[in-house]
């Protein structure tokens, strides 16, 4: 509330609307590659910024099915979430609810034809 | 290049080529991939070639040149269309780093135009088939070949082995990925029984192999290949995440699955599935490993950066994969 408007992703947004309509037309077309991936940094950036927050509910679920990330990992490669051990449902919940709010982010089209 | 190395590899090329007056008549950078630089020669007597040679950081787990160029020559002598390879250099005292001399080849690779042109290839049908052949001539390349001895063993299970070597990729990264892990154990479930490992291409899909309006002029980018299941060509191919948004074409965004299959021959389609899978999380991996250069700064660049973003798409599709392979 202290902070000068307009805020961050408000900049992001409008900075990358000029990048995309005044200076892409105008650049010569071996450059064109470079703008679109500095125009799809900064809407990956805008996304970030604006998701709430979703990991200390995932971290919870996972820690409460096999502890920190790296553990979880490691029993999924044992096969203790396999389909039909007991807690293979919550599991795949979760890798769908944890990717889900991965793809908001990286590659929101991903989850439009999922 | 600059002159004195110019001036190094004419000296070479003579020697090579055995033609004490050729000239370099003109030498430009080509559009190259992220590990390697090609280079356009026009050299004197009309003869256009390409000079292959390394980046600065490369990928572990890519081949050198050298072996890149023993591959190339095995597969022009199975009669896959493949540039010819001319003369190897494996002195860094003439240009800095090894490289490689071919027949330099007309035609598109960029995938985008590919699977967008109802053309190229011959036509969407046609130019499958013709990739289809293609797998099928480099899939008679058989061990035991000495000349490719830097391919390793042959492994006695192809998917055990997919499976052992994603495995060890992960335990290298720096963090862990729970969804690619759940992918490798559904692969592990559903291994199908190994079959005898053939030459592998293992990058074949569109943006790799180069055509004209009339169909393929080369495979190109044979850097990964290995000993594996024949499958894995065909899965890498027609898996989803190489398809370049053209999802209907199931044959890497141009053609369809149906005649790549007729144009290869003898195809088992449950193991190309497995193979599909199994791409996505390849892919997702070396897009993790390509974000990871940037991210340790060994190559600060934004688009090693933007890979790393590609990997929660590939974890959704392979979540989805997973899921309707289990329900059927």
């Amino acid at each position: 509330m202290l902070r000068e408007p307009p805020e961050g992703l408000d900049l992001l947004a409008t900075a990358r609307d000029v990048l995309l309509n005044e200076l892409l037309p105008a650049l010569p077309p071996d450059k064109a590659f470079a703008a679109r991936m500095v125009a799809n940094a900064m809407a990956i950036a805008g996304r970030e910024a604006a998701q709430g927050a979703w990991e200390p509910d995932v971290l919870a679920r996972m820690t409460a099915l096999a502890g920190a990330p790296r553990a979880f990992a490691a029993a999924i490669r044992t096969g203790r979430f396999d389909p039909g051990s007991a807690d293979h449902a919550q599991a795949a919940a979760l890798l769908d609810d944890m990717t889900r709010a991965r793809c908001a982010v990286s590659a929101p089209r991903a989850l439009g034809k999922g | 290049m600059d002159e004195a190395p110019r001036a190094r590899l004419t000296d070479w090329l003579r020697a090579a080529s055995g033609d004490a007056a050729l000239v370099i008549e003109k030498m430009a950078l080509l559009s190259g991939g992220a590990i390697q630089q090609n280079w356009a020669l026009d050299v004197s007597g009309g003869r256009a070639w390409v000079l292959r040679t390394d980046n600065a950081a490369t990928l572990a787990v890519s081949h050198g040149r050298a072996q890149e160029y023993a591959l190339l020559r095995a597969a022009f002598a199975a009669g896959v269309t493949v540039p010819e390879p001319l003369f190897l250099c494996e002195d860094v005292a003439v240009t800095g780093a090894p490289f490689f001399v071919m027949r330099r080849v007309a035609g598109t690779a960029a995938a985008h135009r590919v699977v967008k042109s109802d053309t190229l290839g011959g036509g969407r049908d046609a130019c499958v088939r013709a990739l289809g052949r293609e797998l099928a001539r480099i899939h008679t390349i058989t061990p035991p070949r000495p000349d490719l001895s830097f391919l390793g063993t042959p492994p006695g299970d192809p998917y055990l082995a997919f499976i052992r070597d994603q495995r060890a990729a992960l335990d290298r990264q720096r963090n862990p990925r729970p969804v690619l892990e759940w992918g490798l154990r559904h692969l592990e479930r559903t291994a199908p029984p190994p079959v005898p490992p053939v030459l592998v291409h293992n990058d074949f899909r569109t943006g790799n192999v180069m055509l004209d309006e009339s169909g393929v002029t080369a495979v190109l980018d044979w850097e990964f290949s290995v000993w594996s299941d024949p499958h894995a060509d065909l899965g890498w191919l027609c898996a989803k995440c190489w398809r370049f948004g053209n999802d209907a074409q199931e044959a890497g965004g141009i053609g369809p699955r149906a005649a790549l299959y007729e144009g290869y021959g003898q195809v088992d389609d449950t193991r190309v599935r497995w193979w599909e899978l199994a791409a996505h999380i390849r892919w997702a991996s070396i897009a993790v490993d390509q974000a990871e250069r940037h991210i340790s700064g060994v190559e600060r660049n934004l688009e090693l950066a933007l890979t790393g973003h590609m990997v929660p798409g590939l974890e959704w599709e392979i979540l989805r994969m997973v899921e309707a392979r289990d329900a059927a």
